[in-house]
């Protein structure tokens, strides 16, 4: 019995490529609502996600955790997950664990979806 | 407002359309129409309430009540009847029953709201305390009951785990006579759930690294085991974790340590803090991560300081998370404190948003003492 508030919007690249917003806040408030919304995003076919955290100011551990989730079950289908405008909060979590090795970054989501359509 | 399930049975098209409309603007309402409807969608997802009409045809409510309350899965969902007025008779035999609760029709809409947000409130508190109960049996679980004793040392070891805290972990072994392995570690997640996965991590690292300790005491070597079991391991899949592990000789002042993705840890001195600088990935996420062991000659008065990220994510006055930048400072100001770790703890208290932590603390202490370190303790003796 999560408590879930916010939405995630998600927009549609091209056949295996999607946007996911995430918002002021990627935490363990919403964390479980952003697997849901990934998950049924992987089942109707995508398999590379640009996320978009320009305007996000909190990423906690869980909230990475979910980001991870996905990542492990888009890896093995030759998918990607990259990071789109990462906030400086973001930079941080993501300089502290490492995970810039595996999560390739742009500056914009334009130049991630360049990149990856 | 969180997403309870609810399930209205009522064979009466007008009044189960109503009830679908009210209850729906809070909850997540399902109908059925009779019984053994009821039974199927109580299969496809079990619901957090059950309120049900008695006379209705193919199965009644009575003949409900009982299945539901037969099952094992289903038997504590609240139960609230719904029955006529004049039938005395069920009211009576319904709370023999054991059912929560009844309303009589015709019934006041908002009555019927209050008495479900009362149950389902209920059943949340037991909830809340029960997760709390097994969530504190688990951190206390995850804690060491003693720490080494080491001539020239001082070790220092704070937790204060949280009802709705992370999965922090921390442990230690002597490897072999003279060379302890400290696990300081954080699975990722909150609540009970994190608790239950920092526990069965902390049985998987506990047991690769006694059976690698007669091969190998590289703090990298074990981190690369520990790593391939997370990824390998189905029931682990969901498991992401930071770690380090420190080996250290106090012999030598020798510290060799991996970092998998953990916060990085401090040397404290009288003059100031500096960052325990190289690290690795996380676990759990790549099956190809490489760690390395890096080693570090532990300084006469020095302290080698490890924390979880509830600290350096405690938020300040200013709105910004403390961060290592807010710990070293505290950390520096709380040096030469008889309890660095209790006055570092108040220094970030100090410049906090909110005068208490939002997570689970974890703060490790191992510091080499100072050549002029004589009991009771190092006091300026300049003017005697």
């Amino acid at each position: 019995m999560q408590v879930t508030t916010m939405t995630f919007s998600v927009e549609p690249c091209n056949q295996d490529t999607v946007i996911v917003r995430i918002g002021k806040a990627l935490d363990f408030r919403n964390a479980a609502e952003f697997k849901s919304t990934c998950q049924t995003q992987v089942r109707s076919g995508a398999r590379n996600f640009i996320l978009d955290f320009s305007e996000t100011g909190i990423l906690d551990s869980t909230g990475l955790g979910s980001i991870f989730s996905l990542y492990r079950q888009v890896s093995p289908l030759e998918g990607q997950v990259v990071f789109a405008s990462v906030s400086r909060p973001v930079q941080v979590v993501v300089q502290l664990t490492r995970t810039y090795k595996v999560f390739r970054q742009f500056p914009s989501v334009d130049a991630a979806k360049d990149a990856l359509v | 407002m969180p997403d309870y399930s609810i399930l209205v049975v009522e064979d009466e098209h007008t009044l189960r359309r109503l009830l679908e409309y009210r209850l729906g603007k809070q909850y997540d309402v399902r109908t059925a129409s009779n019984g053994e409807e009821a039974l199927e969608r109580i299969a496809e997802k079990i619901p957090d309430l059950i309120i049900s009409d008695i006379m209705m045809p193919k199965m009644d409510g009575f003949a409900l009540q009982s299945a539901v309350q037969k099952n094992k899965e289903t038997s504590a969902i609240p139960f609230i009847f719904l029955t006529a007025k004049a039938d005395e008779q069920s009211r009576l035999k319904g709370m023999r029953t054991g059912v929560d609760d009844y309303i009589t029709k015709p019934f006041d809409i908002e009555q019927l709201l209050s008495r479900v947000n009362r149950l389902l409130e209920r059943t949340k508190v037991f909830q809340e305390q029960l997760d709390a109960k097994i969530g504190q049996d688990f951190s206390r679980r995850l804690l060491p009951k003693n720490l080494p004793d080491v001539n020239n040392y001082r070790i220092l070891f704070h937790n204060n785990p949280r009802e709705h805290g992370g999965g922090d972990l921390f442990d230690w072994m002597e490897a072999a006579p003279g060379t302890y392995i400290f696990t300081i570690g954080d699975v990722m997640g909150k609540g009970l759930q994190a608790k239950f996965y920092a526990f069965s991590f902390l049985g998987y690292v506990r047991s690769t690294i006694h059976a690698m300790l007669r091969s190998t005491h590289s703090p990298a070597e074990l981190m690369n085991r520990v790593n391939q079991v997370l990824m390998d391991d189905p029931p682990m899949e969901e498991t992401f974790a930071s770690l380090l592990l420190v080996k250290w000789e106090p012999e030598k002042n020798l510290i060799t340590y991996a970092n998998a993705g953990h916060c990085r840890p401090v040397l404290v001195g009288p003059d100031g803090c500096k960052v325990v600088e190289y690290s690795d990935m996380i676990l759990g996420l790549d099956p190809h991560a490489e760690f390395k062991d890096t080693e570090l000659q532990l300084p006469d008065n020095t302290a080698f300081m490890a924390y979880t990220d509830g600290l350096s994510e405690q938020v300040m006055v200013t709105g910004d998370m403390a961060g290592e930048g807010g710990i070293m400072k505290a950390a520096s100001k709380a040096f030469a404190e008889l309890d660095p770790i209790d006055s570092l703890l108040k220094n970030i208290l100090l410049q906090s948003k909110v005068p208490e932590f939002g997570d689970d603390i974890l703060v490790f202490w191992l510091q080499r003492k100072g050549l002029d370190w004589f009991a009771p303790f190092p006091e300026k003796v300049d003017h005697q």
